[in-house]
């Protein structure tokens, strides 16, 4: 990506006011550790976003809200009732990386190898989108298909609410990578919602492994109305395949990443589990 | 369209300065174009960390940074570290436990390492590993880099007057 000018907006309305004016020259940057992966000799103009005071995490209400400009290493550092972003963001990358990447920069434009789309999917996750005014929409709409294009006449990700997780609600993640900083080849999430011992709703979404991260919702009902177990978490995540397609990888068959995901379905939902019974690591 | 000369000011090693550059120069270009070539360039693709330097407190990546992204913040570099007649207490260390081979990957294990240790108190290895998880060593010579960073860590943390040794040459 060539920058050719760089802008700093002091408010999010001139910031928007700009990206209007630049059209597709223009490029919204808040991080920018993910400029390296985006191809494109055309000239641009930057449009930083980071003196915009988005940059924050705050409990408001049922939600934890996250300012999109918010680094991922701030989130895995940040404590809350019941917080549980934290774990899949100390598993994104590296320590450097995660100091600067911001949580807008990786749901705006969805990577196949990202890992917070699948975690606010599980999670029913609402993003805060600025276009003159504020307006939320859900989880499963903003990652229907791939984010950039709600942001192409300007409109700009301000915050991601997250619902505070409550005694019944169990959530977990699992990134399976082949070391510590690579990216994902398989992430699940999955969020359970527990009653008289029993799964009264799930949400279990996928990434990595497939095109674009989506919600599994053979996996969810084959949880419906049953106790939390590992058999019952091994025949429901053995319905993935319904779902998702899984990918090929480098040296790895599709049939070893189906595999691969039911096995990382199974964990997801044990630490769920695990953490509607008090885990908080 | 052309690309625009600029400037860019901010905090380098204490002192406050303002640079030329382009919008699409790196932070590290900047950098090594000022003299300040203690910081390397190894991937630049933000992998092996040999470009590591502290950006208002937190290590980051120079080569992935536009050197724009650093206006009015505060940026620190190996240079803002120990001298040879007085290195810090981590270089101490390091040479000590006989980490540095070929020393490329050294001034980003260290920027990474002060970051660990002017944030963190009672830093475990779990928290510790965390922080150096962003620096690569081609010649693999981790355990006794791991070796001189805990003796550092345990010697601060067993003598809180150290600590102004482990921070001698911050600005």
């Amino acid at each position: 990506m060539k920058l050719c000018e760089f802008v700093r907006p002091e408010s999010l309305a001139q910031a928007r006011a700009s990206l209007r004016k630049l059209g597709p020259k223009g490029l919204p940057l808040a991080g920018g550790t993910a400029l390296h992966f985006m191809p494109g000799k055309a000239p641009v103009t930057a449009v930083d976003l980071t003196g915009l005071k988005l940059s924050y995490i705050r409990q408001k209400g049922a939600f934890f809200e996250i300012g999109a400009a918010t680094p991922l290493s701030d989130i895995q550092r940040y404590r809350g009732a019941r917080w549980a972003m934290h774990e899949i963001c100390r598993r994104i990358s590296t320590h450097q990386i995660r100091n600067v990447s911001t949580i807008g920069g990786n749901v705006c434009r969805v990577f196949p190898w990202a890992d917070l789309p699948v975690v606010l999917l599980a999670m029913n996750a609402k993003m805060v989108i600025y276009s003159g005014k504020m307006k939320e929409m859900g989880a499963d709409e903003y990652f229907s298909s791939q984010p950039a294009r709600l942001f192409r006449g300007g409109d700009l990700l301000a915050a991601v609410k997250i619902p505070v997780l409550k005694a019944h609600h169990g959530f977990g993640s699992v990134k399976a990578a082949r070391n510590a900083a690579a990216f994902s080849m398989v992430t699940i999430a999955a969020l359970l919602e527990l009653k008289d011992g029993r799964i009264a709703a799930a949400r279990v979404a996928a990434g990595s492994a497939i095109p674009f991260p989506k919600r599994l919702p053979s996996v969810e009902a084959a949880l419906a109305g049953k106790e939390p177990s590992a058999e019952v978490f091994r025949a429901a995540a053995a319905l993935a395949g319904n779902d998702a397609k899984w990918c090929k990888q480098e040296g790895m068959s599709a049939d070893y990443i189906a595999n691969l995901a039911e096995v990382s379905i199974v964990d997801a939902l044990e630490r769920a589990a695990q953490f509607a019974s008090g885990r908080t690591k | 369209m052309k690309t625009h000369t600029c400037s860019v000011s901010f905090s380098i090693n204490g002192e406050k300065k303002t640079f030329a550059t382009r919008p699409d120069e790196k932070l590290l270009d900047l950098l090594r174009r000022e003299g300040y070539k203690g910081t390397k360039y190894g991937c630049g693709q933000g992998t092996c960390g040999a470009c590591t330097v502290i950006m208002d407190g937190r290590a980051v990546y120079a080569c992935l940074l536009y050197a724009m992204q650093a206006e009015g913040r505060k940026v620190r570099t190996i240079e803002s570290m120990g001298t040879y007649d007085k290195p810090a207490a981590i270089q101490v260390e390091l040479v000590a436990a006989g980490a540095v081979q070929c020393g490329y990957c050294i001034p980003g294990i260290i920027m990474s390492a002060t970051a660990l240790m002017e944030t963190e108190k009672d830093i475990t290895d779990e928290v510790a590993k965390e922080y150096m998880d962003g620096n690569l060593c081609r010649c693999t010579g981790y355990e006794k880099i791991w070796v001189a960073l805990r003796r550092t860590i345990d010697r601060a943390a067993a003598a809180p007057a150290q600590e102004a040794s482990v921070k001698r040459g911050k600005k």
